[in-house]
């Protein structure tokens, strides 16, 4: 299907659908809410086939250009059904998944995904892990029957509602930096996994600590080769950055016009306002080229950094600006849309830290594009 | 259109002729190498390849004034355009009882004989004018960039022919995105001789960009020019004047964050004029003065959302 046909298909169908697929809560509404609408809106939209499109026919898509899955994520956003911080992780895991696991797994697994019947968390940082990817220590072992996997991981997003884990384990020696990390599969409801829930600024617990005690992964649950895990994660990384990021492009440009409409006349600085509707208009230009590039089948790189920069610094400019224009709903608002506005003030701060902090990016494209060598 | 391999000689001839020549040497090469019917046949392609190359060289031309005496539909009365003045996007001209009266700015192409468009605002349409130069009311200006050899227009204009009403915004827009790739061009130069520097300097035993501070003044310069590029190439493919804008308001605040980053990176050599970052400085200034100051268009941008409650036109993916 071209995209412009899909378009008009999958707008007509969010028209004709919006009494089933509107969320039932006002303003931000809870986690639980949230996931709730986000898997109803999934289940709506792969029933109806929408969601299938832009994915391989293998994993159960229908094929078409990746473009056609960015424009349903856009439309779902603009309309203000699904929050896209949470309903992005399948962009950010299922190429990847698709890519470097074993083809009868992502045919088994991406649907339900897809459907919104699971949830996938993505197990990479780790208390001593950080923006130094490279230095973890999730041990996975050998044995006669499959991987043991004992340690620890954090700030892993979702992952109390999550039934799947994408997991970096470190499977080589202590020293073996990127070259002894291996990728796996791995069933939350393995024997094993305690996961504790961590309560952020914005009073959610989105992301938790997740500790593995001797679990245990059949060998046929890895991604990639033994030892070949960096791999997995620096194509992982390149998604995180680029296509998750468009849907968040539609969220501002949303939360833009939300804001114009929310302010007393007067209130908004005529130049502030024109800033910020350059900085978030400029991060969804240089997004949108992104999504184009990779249905051309160009290669996602380092250049993503500058898409993930770009997004940091046009929603934190975003989010100042709701914050000074609504200063009363931000601090003390006690109505539903007041709690939305500080929640999405609060979680803007954190877009230079989560997905590579600001200054890793930096670090990227310092030696990767502009060919400035390593920091060391 | 300009494609492919075409597209690449193209824009390898432009990169040499601004390379080796500027100002009317650097014209008479561009005649040669067959621009300006480029610009009849591939505005985008034209005006992308030419004005990006003429930045990064620092080149002069009247590539500015022909790009906008051709987005005003008469190429042939004149080629050169009276700029408004600096800071503005307005026309420069003016009716007063009749009388044409021009605030505005010259470029090197208004030559002492010859003939150059005034664009007046009458009522609700604007209205171009042909003028002999000579009897433009002209003062030549040296001011922060004197290689673009400009000149101040300002008084009544004697003996100016109407040639009908222009659609001034249009031809604005794409002047816009002219100035915006050759503020690109000019930022990534910049970025070029700063990264290069850092390389070579050493300091504590190292070059200097193994140090973080240097390292992400580089990398947030990168940022900024690949969001104006981002932001110009949305506005062609849109075709909205207001993108342009948005554009050209972007690509200059990228040039003056890349002037900053790059003469600090540059430090002490960088602030002389035996290095050549000092000429690419002064020629942002001045373009981002051209056809609308980013404090102007962004103060607009903000009072068009305002005004009519609504965000500029998405670019559909």
């Amino acid at each position: 299907m071209e995209l412009e046909a899909f378009r008009k298909s999958v707008d007509d169908w969010l028209d004709d659908a919006a009494h089933e697929l509107d969320p039932a809560f006002a303003g931000r509404g809870t986690l639980e809410q949230r996931m709730a609408q986000i898997a109803k809106v999934r289940r709506l939209a792969f029933d109806a086939g929408w969601a299938r499109w832009g994915w391989p026919e293998a994993i159960g898509g229908l094929g078409g250009s990746t473009l056609l899955r960015a424009y349903l994520s856009e439309a779902v956003t603009i309309r203000d059904l699904v929050e896209p911080g949470l309903y992005s992780m399948p962009e950010v895991l299922g190429p990847s998944v698709i890519a470097f696991g074993r083809p009868e797994l992502s045919s088994q697994m991406l649907p339900p995904l897809l459907r919104g019947d699971e949830v996938w968390c993505q197990g990479f940082s780790e208390p001593g892990t950080g923006s130094n990817l490279a230095s973890l220590t999730c041990k996975a072992l050998r044995s006669h029957d499959g991987w043991r996997v004992t340690g620890q991981k954090v700030w892993t997003s979702l992952s109390q509602y999550a039934n799947r884990c994408v997991l970096l384990t470190r499977s080589g020696p202590v020293d073996s930096a990127h070259r002894g990390i291996t990728a796996l599969f791995v069933d939350m409801d393995s024997p094993g996994i305690t996961v504790r829930p961590i309560e952020t600024m914005d009073g959610e617990q989105e992301f938790s600590e997740v500790f593995f005690d001797d679990v245990s992964v059949p060998f046929e649950r890895t991604l990639g080769e033994e030892g070949k895990g960096w791999d997995f994660a620096m194509d992982v990384l390149p998604y995180e950055r680029s296509t998750a990021l468009w849907q968040r492009a539609a969220l501002l440009v949303r939360r833009l016009g939300d804001l114009v409409a929310a302010s007393e006349p007067g209130a908004l600085d005529p130049t502030e306002l024109g800033e910020v509707t350059q900085l978030v208009y400029a991060f969804r230009a240089r997004s949108r080229a992104t999504q184009h590039r990779m249905a051309m089948g160009g290669e996602l790189g380092p250049e993503t950094s500058i898409d993930k920069v770009l997004l940091a610094a046009s929603e934190q400019a975003l989010f100042d600006l709701v914050e000074e224009t609504l200063s009363e709903q931000v601090t003390v608002g006690d109505d539903p849309d007041s709690d939305r506005w500080r929640g999405e003030f609060i979680y803007s701060r954190a877009a230079t830290i989560y997905g590579g902090t600001a200054e890793i990016q930096r670090n990227i494209i310092a030696r990767r594009m502009l060919g400035l060598g390593a920091d060391r | 259109m300009i494609e492919g391999e075409e597209r690449e000689l193209f824009d390898r001839s432009l990169e040499r002729a601004t390379a080796d020549h500027t100002g009317a040497a650097l014209d008479a090469v561009l005649r040669e190498l067959g621009w300006r019917e480029a610009l009849a046949h591939d505005l985008r392609a034209a005006v992308a390849l030419l004005f990006a190359r003429q930045g990064a060289a620092n080149a002069t031309s009247g590539a500015l004034d022909q790009v906008l005496t051709n987005a005003l539909g008469d190429t042939a009365v004149a080629n050169a355009v009276v700029l408004p003045p600096i800071g503005r996007c307005c026309p420069p001209g003016s009716l007063v009882d009749s009388r044409l009266r021009v605030r505005g700015i010259g470029t090197a192409s208004i030559q002492p004989s010859g003939t150059a468009l005034v664009v007046a605002r009458s009522g609700h349409s604007d209205l171009a004018f042909v003028v002999e130069t000579g009897s433009l009311p002209r003062h030549a200006i040296d001011g922060v960039d004197p290689t673009l050899g400009l000149t101040r227009i300002e008084g009544e204009v004697a003996g100016a022919t109407e040639i009908g009403a222009v659609d001034w915004r249009a031809a604005v827009a794409i002047g816009q995105l002219a100035l915006g790739h050759e503020l690109v061009g000019a930022s990534r130069r910049m970025l070029e001789l700063a990264c290069e520097h850092s390389l070579e300097r050493v300091q504590f035993d190292r070059p200097i960009a193994k140090f973080q501070a240097i390292r992400h003044r580089l990398a947030d310069t990168l940022v900024a020019i690949e969001a104006a590029d981002a932001l110009l190439e949305a506005a062609w493919l849109d075709g909205v004047a207001q993108s342009a804008a948005m554009a050209k308001a972007t690509a200059a605040r990228s040039a003056r964050a890349a002037a900053r980053h790059c003469q600090q990176v540059l430090a002490g050599t960088g602030f002389t004029t035996e290095h050549p970052l000092h000429r690419y400085i002064r020629r942002i200034l001045v373009l981002e003065q051209f056809l609308g100051s980013t404090r102007t268009l962004t103060t607009e941008l903000g009072n068009d959302i305002l005004e009519h409650g609504q965000l500029p036109s998405l670019l559909p993916l």
